[in-house]
């Protein structure tokens, strides 16, 4: 009875393996793909920019007009000289005070937030490029940290 | 006495949802891994270099495991895998919740979907977690009974 047993724990335990096992080779073979497709970056590889994204030394030399995406709160703390506060909380003022500033002198605008893992200074170009679509609009790649 | 067809008919609707579901959150990320990466990144738990290799490697290992719900021979370790994932992501977003990170979920790739709605989230992952735990408790079943009938 308990040689049974065992005998059957064991065949359960093997063919649950298995069936890891399996996983695990068939995860392996897709990410073999992807890397040597060329379908994923190497990780090791450093990105580049994503389509939209600016790096800072560069937005600096184009003298845009920046806007702030973070919460009121961080701006009213700290901010980049001139920059205007617009995230999605208060488009409705926001918005008017850059178009004022972009209507009275077009240049290209760069929206940053906090850093490189938030997501609110995409969101708001993207947004700022549906409604000001002759604006060249840039998100910030790396955030802003004061 | 005739058993109840109710209990098999949720199981199999049960097991197709959870795997469609992986199934359609895992081929975007795979077409397009730099996203899910700054998606992963978002979370600001581990770091960029991090990201990318958990952005390569987890979208493949979601379509695996989310195939292999509905492949017999590899059903139960499925099970287990999307379980453990689920728990996972659901720490991931409790965590992110209670830390006030304005960040999308990334769950179907993109760093760009709408801000997440933790509560939601996490209401849908428990969902899809008791899903799970019922379609394997019934895999793992079925499976002992075979195994006893084979020895």
């Amino acid at each position: 009875m308990l040689i049974l047993y065992v005998a059957q724990s064991t065949n359960r335990m093997l063919s649950l393996f298995k069936e890891f096992f399996i996983i695990a080779v068939l995860t392996s073979v897709g990410v073999a793909y992807s890397l040597f497709s060329g379908h994923a970056p190497a990780p090791w590889v450093e990105a580049e920019l994503d389509a939209g994204e600016i790096h800072m030394v560069d937005a600096s030399v184009i003298n845009p007009i920046w806007v702030d995406a973070r919460p009121e709160a961080d701006y009213a703390e700290d901010h980049i000289a001139t920059a205007l506060s617009l995230n999605e909380t208060n488009w409705d003022d926001g918005i008017f005070s850059l178009m004022g500033e972009w209507l009275e002198s077009p240049r290209p605008i760069v929206v940053y937030c906090s850093s490189s893992s938030c997501d609110t200074s995409k969101r708001v170009a993207e947004r700022l490029r549906n409604e000001l679509s002759d604006a060249e609009v840039y998100s910030l790649h790396g955030g802003w940290q004061p | 006495m005739k058993r109840s067809a109710l209990p098999p008919l949720i199981n199999m609707v049960a097991r197709l949802v959870v795997a469609g579901t992986f199934l359609l959150a895992a081929l975007p990320k795979i077409g397009d891994p730099l996203a899910f990466a700054q998606a992963v990144a978002g979370f600001q738990l581990i770091n960029g270099v991090l990201a990318h290799y958990v952005a390569i490697i987890l979208p493949w290992f979601e379509l695996i495991v989310g195939i292999g719900l509905v492949v017999p021979a590899i059903r139960r370790a499925s099970g287990a895998c999307i379980s453990l994932l689920l728990i996972t992501f659901i720490g991931l977003h409790a965590s992110a919740w209670q830390r006030g990170l304005d960040i999308s979920c990334g769950c179907f790739g993109t760093a760009t979907e709408p801000t997440t709605n933790y509560s939601l989230l996490i209401l849908r992952n428990l969902l899809f977690l008791i899903a799970v735990i019922w379609v394997m408790r019934r895999d793992f079943k079925s499976h002992t009974r075979a195994s006893e009938i084979a020895i």
